[in-house]
């Protein structure tokens, strides 16, 4: 004979199993809200640092410093363009040296002294220092700083930013130039675009690298502009000219172990670079630029994260 | 929130000496003229500044570096800086996405908040076209979009018209009463004492006096109080005032009035009647230099 509940007990049996759901539910709210205010104690790094990305990328792709940037990366394009025209008029060729000259060693020569020695470490210094110092001189960092999330987020949200923006307007600088200058002379588009794949990664481990060191410099030194000039134009060539082991205190050492392109020999302190150069091997150039790029970015966090930057507005 | 000796040093110039203070529930008012310590105890308080001695604890927390709090707390600031490419709508939401919301909640948030403020209908506006009034409104809807605890108000009704003025000082009440708590500046009496009673009275780095405002009124009554009032029409303006038995002088400055008062309570209650009515045409912006503040300072301190 099977037990069948009367209507009271089932009654009963209802209002206890109501009464262990509320409970049930009630000890659920308690340990989400419990879990709420946790969660609202410890506002997580990457995040935060994801949502500074998402209001920083607009803000700016849409600044000032993009036209400069677009005209700093438009400057390329039109000498190719120029070079293209040039080839027209000119069928017999460009001559290096006594011998023609094909497309993609010109293509070199661009990557060389135009991207490598001034256009990355530029956008480096320009973007780089100024990830905190705009929002400072703008007085807007209040607004970031008085939220929940840890300021070093704010850094690096904006740092990756920066490496977006400036990886976007690049990338399609390259490529056009790629494609007006490689077919001068006959070379092949396709047999090249391997190299220009490495060319693109290369140039974007060194935006990476550039803007991590310059933006150490923008948090923790008061006139980061000129002393991040000083650093890429005055104390990177010059360390490279002389041989021993000061070369390694500079990210152009390992930059350019990372370039497929032959060194250009277009002057005396080019000629002295080549004679006195060491190239350290690919994989130990991106260790070393990843360790540049991670120290620099812990060092620049904890400057952001003690500095009282309301006093220098 | 309380202080307990805390100081705050700026090299060699002392910003705020050796307070120790604890601010109640409820809405208090932070009184002082420009130099006073006001803007460096609003950044002690809001974690901006580290302090040079002492400590100061928000919530029963230490605020310096502890960013967990900012769940809790809003801080509208004095600047008036934005992105100013950005409608309000938008920068309202992108700052309350950085308390955890995703897009669609933090939409919501800032729209409710952009309510609250009287200014749904310029959301969609690029914060640039604003007027003076807007951009403080659309500043008290960022500190307010994620419902906190504590507010902090750094002179808010600062560059208002008279009449949005009245409207804010009613929202504020209104967030008062509705249980949260706001600490806010200004250098005119007679806002704070419209706000609340309860003040804390600061210069020279240092409280004064904390409590209830009706004494410091009486002192405040017996000084000139200079009102500088920018309007569309400031002859027809300057007419309305010389009718005013409490008006001692009135001079013109660019688009503006600047005058002196004896009774700035009456004054302030005509002139928002007057801008309600538009009988002297618009009235875009008043402002009060703090130099009769200052004249009732001196006279605090010497007493």
């Amino acid at each position: 004979m099977t037990d069948t509940p009367t209507p009271s007990a089932r009654s009963a049996e209802a209002s206890r199993s109501i009464s262990a759901t509320e409970a049930s539910r009630a000890n659920g709210a308690t340990d989400a809200s419990r879990q709420s205010a946790h969660d609202r104690q410890t506002p997580d790094l990457v995040p935060s640092a994801l949502r500074i990305f998402d209001l920083s990328l607009g803000q700016m792709l849409w600044s000032r410093r993009s036209v400069f940037l677009g005209v700093l990366l438009g400057g390329p394009v039109l000498l190719a363009f120029a070079l293209r025209v040039m080839t027209a008029l000119y069928p017999s060729g460009f001559r290096i040296n006594g011998a023609v000259a094909g497309g993609a060693p010109i293509f070199g020569l661009i990557i060389w002294l135009l991207y490598i020695r001034f256009i990355i470490p530029v956008l480096g210094v320009f973007y780089g220092t100024a990830l905190i110092a705009d929002e400072v001189e703008d007085k807007t960092i209040t607004y970031l700083f008085t939220r929940p999330i840890p300021r070093s987020a704010v850094l690096l949200g904006k740092y990756f930013a920066y490496l977006a923006c400036t990886s976007l307007l690049i990338l399609p600088s390259v490529m056009l130039v790629y494609f007006l200058i490689v077919p001068i002379g006959g070379g092949s588009i396709g047999a090249a675009f391997p190299a220009l794949l490495k060319d693109l990664g290369m140039l974007v481990v060194g935006l990476a690298a550039y803007g991590a060191v310059f933006a150490l410099v923008g948090t923790r030194l008061k006139r980061p502009l000129v002393v991040g000039l000083v650093f890429a134009f005055g104390w990177e060539p010059g360390v490279l000219l002389f041989p021993g082991y000061l070369k390694r205190a500079t990210v152009a050492y390992y930059l350019q172990a990372l370039v497929t392109h032959e060194m250009p020999q277009d002057s005396a302190v080019s000629l002295l670079m080549q004679v006195f150069r060491e190239v350290p091997g690919v994989l130990t150039s991106l260790a070393s630029l990843a360790i540049i790029v991670g120290v620099s970015l812990w060092f620049a966090g904890r400057a952001v994260e003690t500095r009282e930057y309301v006093l220098d507005q | 929130m309380t202080a307990e000796h805390l100081s705050k040093w700026y090299g060699q110039v002392i910003g705020l000496n050796d307070v120790s203070v604890a601010v109640p529930p409820g809405i208090t008012g932070l009184l002082g003229p420009n130099g006073a310590g006001k803007s460096t105890f609003m950044k002690l308080v809001t974690g901006q500044l580290k302090p040079s001695k002492g400590s100061v604890t928000v919530l029963g927390e230490p605020i310096w570096q502890n960013p967990g709090l900012y769940f809790r707390i809003g801080f509208c600031p004095e600047q008036d800086s934005f992105y100013e490419r950005m409608t309000g709508l938008e920068w309202v939401t992108a700052l309350v996405r950085l308390n955890g919301l995703d897009e669609s909640a933090a939409a919501a948030s800032a729209r409710r908040a952009l309510e609250q403020v009287d200014l749904m209908e310029a959301a969609d506006k690029k914060i640039g076209a604003y007027s003076k009034g807007m951009r403080q409104r659309v500043k008290m809807a960022q500190a307010l979009a994620h419902d906190p605890t504590l507010l902090i108000l750094d002179e808010p009704l600062s560059g208002m018209d008279p009449i949005m003025r009245r409207k804010t000082i009613r929202m504020i009440k209104d967030w008062g009463r509705a249980g949260k708590s706001i600490i806010v500046s200004s250098h005119i009496l007679h806002e704070i004492e419209s706000m609340t009673p309860n003040i804390l009275l600061i210069n020279q780095g240092r409280i004064l006096a904390e409590g209830n405002v009706h004494q410091i009124r009486e002192l405040i009554d017996e000084h000139p109080h200079t009102v500088y009032v920018k309007a569309e029409q400031t002859r027809a303006l300057a007419r309305e005032f010389l009718a005013y038995d409490d008006v001692l002088s009135l001079k013109f400055e660019d688009e503006a009035v600047v005058v002196q008062t004896g009774r700035p309570d009456a004054f302030y209650a005509r002139l928002t009647e007057l801008a309600a009515s538009g009988a002297a045409g618009a009235i875009h912006e008043v402002t009060s230099p703090d130099d009769n503040l200052q004249a009732v300072f001196q006279y605090l301190v010497k007493s």
